[in-house]
């Protein structure tokens, strides 16, 4: 296929925390809000006056810093993020909103408090706790936490418009983006689909990092690209993927499956589109404000929620997107020290395989992809078996 | 003094090169070389001297008493459940494990220490009798449908709200108590866990009680199961699993992990009020307060009485410390909670001796304590005498251990709004979440509650699979250096002792004794010795 236009501009965008997008949107008087976890309603970072930006440490290759405070035993990612910061990397930032969502994240923001890692005067941090279960009392609890914790310090610290109008103008602008980012996914669901997933990956990426309104036009252009981009004459992959876990943000992560042999169609992880990309709706009688508390509630598919309904959702929403977008199979992994997704993981090979008939592979992977001869060998053997039952007509 | 007394001292003093403390004292050999290598197992019991060898007899005996009360009142029963449970057969480690918690104790430290296990072994016993005269896997019982199973961290006193119903913490006989007893089998249930692919980086305990769950070594009864998010995130992985091989109608009781907030407290009195709704129509019963404040009184008497024993903690005095009190705490407050009268009973008798010490300026373990600390963090289960340990080598005394910090506010026993209240609190602060969730103050309570007990010392249980106490590692390093605190980190996997084994982890207090401080143990054959073998 013939390069997206933006692609290379777009990777470049992920080099760095503080990539131009950010940098400018910064210089225009906007503020920086940090976030790591979906608990976080993204589009509440993108009132008027402010933009979200999930924090990544692209390029980081060791946490030796982050270590000393935090151990070796703790989970790479949180360990990547406090070393990020403690180098300087996030001194754009205004505010960081954090979730205690799982202890090791938790930990991580509380030192962005006890060393002050971020230098800019208007930094503060907030951390809440999220909800556990999908139910009432829950989605009350997630308001109240989302109002103390993100709305009233935004108004209070940083004189951010949080009326209704603002909230109903965030979603606005919210759904626009995702409206595109879903139509680009989509073309992932045809046979010989004229995206690779690691393009997409980029794309998806690139939209959680910088500030909306500056890449929402490039996003426009590459959309309207894909709609007569020519695929390859053959679907150049032996099979399709869901991969399935916590938190990727690596494209090359994607990069490597595919070349592997088989093309990611569908992304449900963290930092994923699945969820993330889905349009908030509001209904009758309700305010913007609870409406984005359902909407997240109801979407977030993490593996801390207990009840057996949100249990259940986790894994008829990724029997659905192999559904969906025709997958062979999943690769399902977990980042290194994860103790909700390595639970997960047993669990859900378990549905995926014996209940639901999905091939499944699981994984356990580090935050920086190192390494990767041993996750080639299991990906390859994995793409393998899924040709050999191709091969055998599915027996 | 009475001629009794005087054959009783010079016995004593004729004997006394039998006893390990004199021997230790005199480089005549110490309590370790009462053993058989690598082993728990004692070559001879401990002399203590007539009287409390005598004492520390007839509780064995009394201990022995209970044993038998459970066997003969159902044998068959308890013969099924030892051949169809693993961790049955472990209890018969039960007087090992009694030994060599109180090894080196004497006079009133061996006698509250003793009336305390008294009471766990009494109150346990009834309680597996009780379990199996009822588990479903072997043929049920007249109760099997009136008991609740829940997880072991919610307070059993919020189910006395349900007259006739019985909550049983699920995972309390197969994993909570037993891997206190016998070092030597949760490897096996981590192992059975991780043959399904569970990451051996998580929490022990959580990998035993998922083991325990694909085992079908839980016993089955009750007709809904309580599960909890408590206290950490492994322990709600764990939950999720558990209620999928239960098979029951579940409910996760999900109180709020930020605890020290308004609306945390709110959301967490709605959980409980969930969970009342959720019980009564599970088993068709209605919320009784009167029952719930008949025991809420016996458990506020408790904490009542508990509050008194934190003052004489400060004070040198005190003959109830290290795993004495460790032990007897969070049984009587995780398992029991008010629901026994056995526990009151007991303090006020422990109390009224407390008080007499305390008068009497009664120095415990002989005067010989140098150092006094604190216990933070989650303790190795596998390794639940390394108070006694510490005592008898070092003369480090452990004045208090974080789980004894636990939720000890008061319930209401007149207004249910406020009961309702008050047990969420003390849900909230339950034992291993009270400091370790919720946020860095929470942690950081450390030094108050250091300085507040005089202590100078502070032993840090360094789980190498705690995420939340991995994180603020530095951290504490950190303030203890600033305040002047000697700190202790002790590395342990909490119940896999394959991973850092008692040995590693007296290394870890011999290295700072010796090297920074300089010091000569009490019983050097206590050092270094190899233990891997011990129940």
């Amino acid at each position: 296929m013939k390069d997206l236009k933006h692609l290379i501009y777009f990777e470049n965008l992920l080099q760095d925390a503080q990539n131009e997008l950010v940098t400018k949107a910064v210089e225009e008087g906007k503020y920086a809000l940090g976030y790591n976890c979906f608990y976080i309603p993204e589009v509440l970072l993108n009132l008027p006056g402010c933009f979200s930006s999930r924090l990544r440490a692209p390029r980081c290759s060791s946490s030796d810093v982050a270590n000393y405070y935090m151990t070796t035993r703790n989970c790479p990612y949180v360990r990547s993020i406090l070393e990020r910061a403690i180098e300087g990397g996030y001194n754009y930032l205004s505010a960081l909103f954090g979730a205690e969502s799982c202890a090791a994240m938790e930990r991580m923001e509380e030192h962005f408090e006890l060393l002050h890692p971020v230098k800019n005067d208007k930094f503060f941090v907030t951390i809440m706790d999220p909800p556990m279960r999908g139910d009432k009392t829950n989605l009350d609890y997630y308001k109240v936490e989302l109002k103390k914790n993100l709305i009233d310090p935004l108004r209070e610290n940083l004189g951010v418009d949080v009326s209704e109008e603002a909230m109903r103008q965030a979603i606005a602008e919210h759904n626009e983006l995702c409206r595109v980012v879903t139509e680009i996914g989509n073309f992932r669901k045809l046979p010989n689909p004229p995206i690779t997933g690691y393009e997409f990956h980029v794309i998806q990426l690139v939209t959680e990092v910088c500030p909306h309104y500056l890449i929402l036009p490039y996003l426009k252009e590459t959309l309207e690209e894909l709609k007569t981009r020519e695929p390859e004459p053959e679907f150049p992959f032996r099979a399709k993927l869901v991969v399935v876990g916590s938190e990727v943000d690596d494209p090359e992560f994607t990069k490597l499956i595919e070349t592997c042999g088989a093309m990611v169609v569908a992304d449900r992880y963290c930092f994923g589109s699945f969820p993330g990309r889905e349009q908030i709706e509001i209904h009758q009688g309700e305010t913007a404000f609870e409406a984005i508390c359902r909407h997240y509630l109801y979407w977030s598919q993490c593996a801390r929620f207990m009840d057996g309904e949100k249990i259940d959702q986790r894994h008829r929403e990724v029997e659905y997107l192999v559904k969906e977008f025709g997958a062979d199979g999943v690769i399902f992994e977990n980042m290194k020290f994860c103790e909700f997704w390595s639970y997960e993981k047993i669990l859900a090979s378990h549905i995926f395989t014996n209940e639901l008939h999905i091939p499944c592979c699981t994984i356990e992977k580090e935050y920086a992809l190192g390494s990767v001869g041993q996750l080639r060998t299991r990906f390859q053997a994995f793409i393998e078996s899924l040709e050999i039952k191709t091969i055998q007509g599915g027996a | 003094m009475k001629i009794t007394d005087k054959l009783i001292a010079s016995i004593d003093k004729k004997l006394e090169r039998f006893d390990p403390l004199w021997r230790a004292e005199h480089g005549q050999g110490g309590q370790r070389s009462r053993y058989y290598d690598k082993t728990g197992i004692e070559k001879y019991r401990e002399w203590r001297g007539v009287k409390d060898t005598m004492y520390d007899y007839s509780i064995w005996l009394k201990n022995l008493g209970s044993m038998g009360l459970m066997v003969a009142r159902n044998p068959v029963r308890v013969v099924k459940g030892i051949w169809e449970y693993r961790w049955m057969g472990s209890y018969l480690g039960t007087f090992i494990f009694i030994n060599r918690l109180y090894e080196g104790y004497r006079g009133d430290e061996l006698r509250v220490a003793h009336m305390g296990m008294h009471q766990i072994v009494a109150s346990l016993t009834r309680l597996i009798g009780r379990v199996l005269a009822n588990d479903k896997r072997l043929g049920g019982g007249p109760l099997s449908d009136t008991i609740v199973p829940m997880d072991e961290v919610i307070p059993p006193l919020f189910m006395k709200g349900f007259k006739g119903l019985t909550g049983i913490p699920l995972q309390l006989l197969p994993e909570f108590i037993i891997c206190d007893i016998d070092q030597q089998l949760p490897p096996h249930y981590i192992d059975v866990a991780e043959s399904f692919g569970l990451a051996a980086d998580v929490c022990s305990r959580c990998a035993v009680e998922t083991g325990v769950a694909f085992d079908d070594a839980f016993p089955i009864f009750g007709k809904a199961f309580l599960t909890t998010n408590m206290p950490c995130n492994a322990s709600e992985c764990t939950s999720m699993f558990q209620r999928r091989r239960v098979d029951l109608p579940d409910m996760p009781l999900t109180f709020a992990m930020q605890h020290n907030t308004k609306e945390g407290n709110e959301y967490s009195v709605q959980i409980l009020k969930d969970a009342i709704d959720f019980v009564e129509e599970q088993y068709g019963v209605k919320y009784d307060w009167d029952n719930l404040f008949k025991y809420a009184k016996e458990l506020n008497e408790q904490n009542t009485i508990e509050m008194e024993k934190w003052e004489f903690f400060k004070t040198p005095y005190s003959p109830l410390s290290g795993i004495s009190e460790t032990m007897y705490k969070l049984y009587e407050w995780a398992a029991a909670n008010g629901t026994e009268h056995r526990f009151t009973k007991n303090d006020r008798k422990v109390i009224k001796i407390m008080r007499k010490c305390y008068k009497e300026k009664y120095l415990p373990f002989g005067g010989k304590t140098r150092h006094r600390a604190f216990m933070w963090g989650p303790s190795a289960v596998y390794y639940t005498d390394m108070p006694t340990w510490c005592q008898n080598c070092w003369g480090i005394t452990l004045v208090l251990n974080m789980d004894s910090t636990m939720g000890h506010n008061m319930i209401s026993t007149e207004d249910p709004d406020q009961a309702i209240k008050d047990l969420a609190r003390m849900s909230e602060k339950a034992v291993m979440r009270h400091h370790a969730v919720g946020g860095w103050e929470n942690v950081n309570a450390l030094w108050a509650w250091a300085k507040s007990f005089n202590c100078d010392m502070i032993l840090f249980n360094d789980n190498i699979a705690c995420k939340g106490m991995n994180g603020v590692h530095a951290v504490m390093e950190e303030q203890a250096r600033e305040l002047g605190l000697h700190f202790i980190f002790i590395e342990h996997d909490l119940e896999d002792n394959r991973s850092c084994p008692r040995r590693d982890m007296r290394k870890c207090v011999n290295n700072y004794m010796s090297i920074v401080l300089n010091e000569e143990p009490l019983d050097p054959t206590l050092v270094d010795f190899d233990d891997s073998e011990a129940y």
